[in-house]
């Protein structure tokens, strides 16, 4: 009866795994239906919309900061300058970070975008301008999350790999010291 | 050993030296990169520092906060302290929010209600700033630092909405016509300030004009319940001039005072465009 085990490999965070899917994957569910259904467009495209940026504001604040622990924004300096802001958690709380959750949180968003783009394509085909609009408002918000995050996370290693250098090199340092001070 | 003590002394010295720059170097290279990551440390000094409800909202195998809040409490906060119980997070809020310069440090740690609460205060502080008169308003050019997107996207949306309800026909024409109209018209209006050499930031510029479209919502609003036409022209008149008087101190800074015209003719045009739409609906 190995019970121990299965619990650690299970999602840490079911709740924001679930919430992280469940609005993208409502907006997916309610355009596909409601075109099958052939729905007045405004509410199609309002419903969508606001769907897809709940999703963006959920993915960025809440599922970002809990299943990966990264965050990203941006900010506007005193000279007038934007710039980007990426923020992490630090080492020991990245390690502790559940693969499955993490595993979870890229593959839904690469899979969303993916979704949205087909469907672009299909609407593009059939000449329906509107409906573009609302595909491409939603794949905006896709790519525009998938973006923030891929630099995130490669600022975040970055930044691991310069501590790690750092605390290699004070070692050494404070080795020497030893050594010097020994001798 | 005072013999070999103060042989070592001037070598001591220099290679101490030595190592000191070494670690300076290093020191300086992780903290100078233009997006260094801090791991959950404070902003820059100038900021206030603010105190940061630390009660985790997980429940999960991620260690609670105090471990975070141990390793940034040796950073410049001298807040955050491990032991103390955690203030109340709705005090925290209210001192978060009355910087509003950006979210405050150890945000991967706030609870989710701290979020949604800053973001709606910072939408009404934006929107408060933008449009309604304030002598003591500063340089208008900073004044949407802090620049959000939610606000002009419920505004669009909602002058959509109304659009589309007054109109008795085509209502799915008229919501798709005006909020690509106010979506691409705000893009392209933020490049023509780039383009005449303004120095404006492209989603503060699309920011702006979305929180300016607040007196048109207004407008249509009170257009939808009332139907006369001569109600509609003086408050699309009054709503109009109310969002352009709006428009004009963020747009005008922006760009060289000669080309000033160049820069807000084009927002007039819109506005007055999106005027029209709320009067010839019926």
């Amino acid at each position: 009866m190995d019970l121990s085990q299965p619990i650690e490999e299970n999602y840490a965070n079911p709740k924001t795994c679930f919430f992280h899917v469940f609005f993208k994957a409502s907006a997916l569910a309610f355009y596909i239906l409601s075109a099958l259904f052939a729905d007045s467009f405004v509410i199609i495209f309002v419903i969508t919309v606001v769907l897809s940026a709940l999703d963006f504001w959920v993915v960025k604040n809440v599922s970002g900061r809990i299943l990966v622990g990264l965050r990203w924004w941006n900010e506007i300096n005193d000279q007038g300058e934007s710039t980007w802001k990426f923020e992490c958690l630090d080492q020991e709380s990245l390690a502790l970070i559940n693969p499955k959750d993490s595993w979870l949180f890229w593959w839904t968003l690469y899979l969303n975008a993916a979704c949205w783009t087909i469907l672009g394509i299909f609407s593009l085909v059939r000449f329906q301008a509107d409906y573009v609009l609302v595909v491409g408002v939603c794949l905006s918000l896709g790519i525009a999350n998938i973006i923030g995050f891929t630099k995130c996370r490669k600022d975040a290693k970055k930044k691991i790999q310069a501590f790690a250098t750092q605390t290699i090199a004070s070692r050494v340092s404070s080795t020497i010291q030893s050594a010097f001070s020994i001798v | 050993m005072s013999n070999s003590h103060s042989d070592t002394i001037p070598l001591h010295a220099s290679s101490q030296s030595d190592i000191d720059e070494i670690e300076n170097l290093i020191h300086a290279s992780v903290q100078s990169g233009p997006a260094t990551v801090h791991p959950a440390r404070p902003p820059s000094p100038p900021r206030a520092s603010i105190p940061v409800s630390s009660s985790p909202f997980i429940q999960s195998n991620i260690p609670p906060p105090s471990s975070l809040s141990s390793s940034s409490s040796n950073q410049k906060v001298p807040s955050v302290p491990a032991a103390p119980p955690p203030p109340p997070p709705v005090g925290n809020s209210s001192s978060i929010v009355a910087t509003g310069f950006g979210p405050p440090p150890n945000t991967l740690t706030e609870p989710v209600w701290d979020t949604v609460k800053r973001d709606l205060s910072r939408i009404v502080s934006n929107l408060k700033l933008v449009v309604f008169p304030n002598p003591y308003r500063e340089d208008p050019g900073k004044a949407l630092r802090d620049w959000d997107l939610w606000g002009p996207f419920f505004f669009i949306v909602f002058l959509g909405l109304t659009l589309s309800w007054s109109a008795s026909v085509k209502k799915s024409e008229v919501f798709a016509v005006a909020f690509a109209l106010l979506a691409a018209g705000a893009v392209i209006l933020t490049l023509n300030v780039l383009l005449l050499g303004g120095h404006i930031i492209f989603f503060q510029s699309l920011s702006l004009l979305g929180y300016c479209l607040f007196p048109l919502d207004i407008g249509a609003l009170i257009c939808m319940l009332k139907d006369n036409v001569i109600v509609k022209v003086i408050v699309v008149c009054v709503t109009l001039a109310w969002s352009s008087w709006a428009a004009y101190p963020f747009m005008s800074s922006a760009v060289n005072p000669r080309r000033k015209a160049l820069a807000l003719y084009p927002v007039f045009l819109m506005y007055v465009s999106v005027g029209f739409l709320i009067i010839a609906i019926d």
